[in-house]
């Protein structure tokens, strides 16, 4: 009795030591480092693609490992959160220009300026690169390994049919063409309007196109006299036409439409226009239903002043505060962001390059991605701003605009209104910053 | 005494209606047979020692969250920034009374929690009638019936998402096909049609519960109580409403409370295929919970997770008092 005791208590021993060694991360064995990796935007081809890269940087850095965590994209950065707040099992991570200020401002975020002084690659960077990668204060939070701007999807066919000489160039351009192209009983449509989740943006994109001239590049929801965007006249003119765009060319359901389906609608062939981000270049040349020859890809469209805005999106790498690894994780995040694994990683992932050499590649002169040659070429036509998408309050912003946008097309709102709404909150919010 | 004379005096005495065994009604024999073993600390340490894995199991995995949860609810408790995390008092809840959203949410919850349940009950009671009877392929069509059972909620948005969506869904295709449409209804569009669509979605996914739990009740329905009522000449009409859902009543209100309250605090189906929107018009509470946790503010997020939780304990108080009062009117 007495040995099935001992035996019982030595089990439950084992067991909880077992149990014990599996929580806590391995982190170092035999003076090889393990860097917890953890990423956001994640795809099945892009995690394939990173972990090639890291398999070269492995080898080319015998004494480090790194184990990549990719959580679905819904709960990624809610789950980035939770690994930050706990301070434990990461040391690199996705860090995205929406998350940066709520990360940093928890302190989460290791100021990475110091380990990058000496970092050759600076010099290889685009300026905006560098722009995003060093805050107004100078510190580092994260280096941007790519960014998404906007082009204009169109059908080359359809446009040609029409009689029209080429794409449109301006948002009222786009409103005569679309219009000419909507045809309902044939399920055909202009514009493949955003009214769903993130419908904000592109109404956004309209009204700084109307402001272009009077618009504070740093900060593009402000005008140069330091009122919002949404209190000028010219953006009751933006409205306006964004949202016959909506009534004369866009399908009625595109209330409700977000990403997945202005893609499906443009690939499906049933919309001739789409304002979207170079990833989908890859997805609509996939499709069946139109073939390459039926569409490209034109410049982002100006407001009445001929000048065209670009607000960049970026995400990047960076550095845990907590992480007690920050030399090799800076040693990691300067592999990814410069030569061969930089131009791969972007060009795999259909993202405007951070590199200056970039530019030179065939990959970024030809097809689809001409129009984006086009607008780096021609700066002072295409003006590339920063939004505020790194405030604390950004996804708050978010939702409310979202939301007030589907009450215009639904006729609970007027354009008066909203942009009332939209102009009190942002001067509300930078009065209590 | 049989089962059929235990029943008609009104003694349903399990979950699932079925009788008790004949000798505990009415019958205070067994408490005397049983032999009182007196209390000592060594028992009592021992019953404690064996509750104690279950009870600390509870207490860190349930309680310990629900706690610490909760707390947040009282707390300034913003992800976007947790420098400032001070205790803000009742300040959560009263931003929430102040926002009229929170009206049309709750409006919304109830046309969604009313609209689901009735019609899920109905087709349910109905499949289950039709799958208790024998017939070639039965234990096939069960398993296709339950089936969406075994769906994940959210996945079975995304589905419902593109079936609804106007130019290229499903519903309209057919619908048109079948000539009852000539222009696509933009389903998820307009805030009716948006409701009307998660609803059926809804109802499609929760029959099989019903069916399911109606079913194994119907199945301990005696055959000899079935074939008393068809010899004392009762139609199936009278047999149906007269014999079997009084047999199996306690089991459809458990069944209705518990679907009340999953179908209050299901969000997945909303959040899959409309996000709560146009324009916030379908949110129901639990949508709106995480649109609130979305933009980090868990502590506004946290009231109304205990403002879900007073409602449906004065749903469940309500509710449960009903159905006492209709048992003691049956007895």
């Amino acid at each position: 009795m007495k040995k099935r005791q001992v035996l019982s208590l030595v089990g439950i021993g084992l067991a909880a030591a077992l149990a014990l060694s599996g929580c806590s991360a391995p982190a170092e064995s035999g003076g090889k480092v393990t860097l917890q990796m953890v990423e956001s935007l994640t795809n099945p081809v892009r995690t394939k693609v990173l972990k090639g890269l890291l398999a070269d940087f492995e080898k080319a850095n015998p004494n480090i490992a790194v184990d990549l965590i990719s959580p679905p994209t819904d709960q990624a950065d809610q789950k980035i959160q939770q690994m930050l707040q706990s301070g434990s099992g990461v040391d690199v991570l996705e860090v995205r220009d929406i998350t940066v200020g709520p990360f940093s401002t928890n302190g989460w975020l290791s100021d990475m300026s110091g380990q990058l002084k000496g970092w050759k690659g600076w010099g290889d960077l685009t300026d905006n690169a560098v722009k995003y990668a060093k805050n107004a204060k100078g510190k580092t939070y994260y280096v941007p390994y790519g960014f998404y701007g906007l082009s204009l999807f169109y059908r080359t066919d359809l446009v040609k049919a029409a009689g029209f000489d080429g794409p449109p160039a301006s948002w009222s351009d786009l409103l005569h063409q679309a219009t000419a192209l909507q045809n309902p009983a044939k399920n055909q449509f202009g514009y493949a309007f955003r009214g769903g989740t993130n419908a904000n943006s592109n109404v956004v994109v309209a009204i700084e196109a109307y402001v272009a001239k009077k618009l504070d590049h740093d900060n593009a929801f402000k005008l140069t006299n330091g009122k919002t965007i949404f209190s000028a006249p010219e953006a009751a003119d933006a409205l306006k036409t964004y949202f016959t765009l909506f009534s004369k060319a866009s399908p009625p359901s595109s209330v409700a439409w977000g990403y997945p389906e202005m893609v499906q609608g443009f690939s499906s062939g049933s919309t001739a226009f789409l304002l979207q981000d170079p990833e989908v270049i890859a997805t609509v040349g996939e499709s069946d239903a139109i073939t390459p020859a039926q569409w490209s890809t034109a410049p982002l469209l100006a407001g009445p002043s001929g000048i065209a805005v670009q607000p960049m999106a970026t995400a990047g790498w960076g550095t845990a505060a907590k992480s007690t690894h920050k030399a090799e994780a800076a040693k990691l995040i300067e592999f990814l962001s410069e030569g061969k694994a930089s131009t791969t990683f972007s060009q795999k992932n259909s993202l405007v390059p951070i590199l200056k050499s970039a530019a030179d590649s065939p990959f970024y002169k030809t097809g689809a991605w001409a129009s984006y040659l086009t607008m780096t070429e021609h700066p002072d036509k295409y003006v590339s701003v920063v939004q505020p998408r790194d405030s604390a309050w950004w996804t708050e912003w978010i939702q409310k605009s979202d939301s007030e946008v589907q009450k215009v097309l639904i006729g609970q709102m007027t354009q008066k209104e909203l942009l009332a709404s939209w102009d009190a909150y942002w001067t509300d919010k930078w009065k209590q910053k | 005494m049989t089962k059929l004379d235990n029943v008609t005096k009104g003694h349903p005495s399990t979950a699932t209606g079925a009788p008790g065994p004949a000798v505990a009604v009415g019958s205070a024999e067994p408490r005397s047979i049983r032999r009182r073993r007196a209390f000592t600390v060594r028992r009592g340490a021992t019953m404690v020692a064996f509750m104690a894995p279950a009870v600390l199991f509870v207490a860190v995995f349930i309680y310990y969250p629900m706690v610490s949860g909760s707390q947040m609810a009282f707390r300034n408790w913003n992800l976007n920034n947790l420098t400032d995390t001070a205790f803000v008092g009742f300040k959560n809840f009263q931003t929430i009374f102040a926002d009229a959203t929170f009206y049309t949410v709750l409006g919304n919850t109830v046309v969604w929690v009313v609209a689901s349940i009735v019609p899920q009950f109905v087709i349910g009671f109905a499949i289950a009638l039709f799958l208790r009877r024998t017939f070639p392929f039965r234990g096939l069509y069960q398993a296709l019936i339950f089936f969406p059972w075994a769906i994940s909620g959210f996945l079975i948005g995304i589905l419902f998402r593109w079936m609804f969506n106007s130019e290229f869904g499903v519903i309209n295709d057919l619908l048109s096909k079948a000539g009852i449409i000539h222009s696509p209804i933009p389903w998820l569009a307009d805030p009716k049609t948006a409701m009307v669509a998660v609803i059926i979605a809804n109802v499609w996914y929760g029959v099989t519960f019903f069916a399911i739990i109606i079913l194994a009740a119907l199945q301990s329905v005696p055959d000899e109580m079935l074939e008393a009522a068809a010899l004392d000449g009762a139609g199936k009409a009278r047999t149906l409403f007269q014999v079997i859902v009084p047999y199996i009543r306690i089991t459809l209100s458990l069944t209705v409370l518990l679907r009340v309250i999953w179908i209050f605090n299901f969000p997945d189906i909303i959040y899959g295929m409309t996000g709560g929107g146009p324009a916030n018009q379908t949110h129901i509470v639990t949508t709106w919970m995480i649109a609130t946790t979305q933009r980090g503010d868990y502590g506004q997020a946290s009231a109304l997770g205990l403002i879900v939780v007073g409602l449906l304990v004065l749903f469940s108080i309500f509710f449960l008092t009903a159905s006492r009062e209709k048992k003691g009117d049956l007895s």
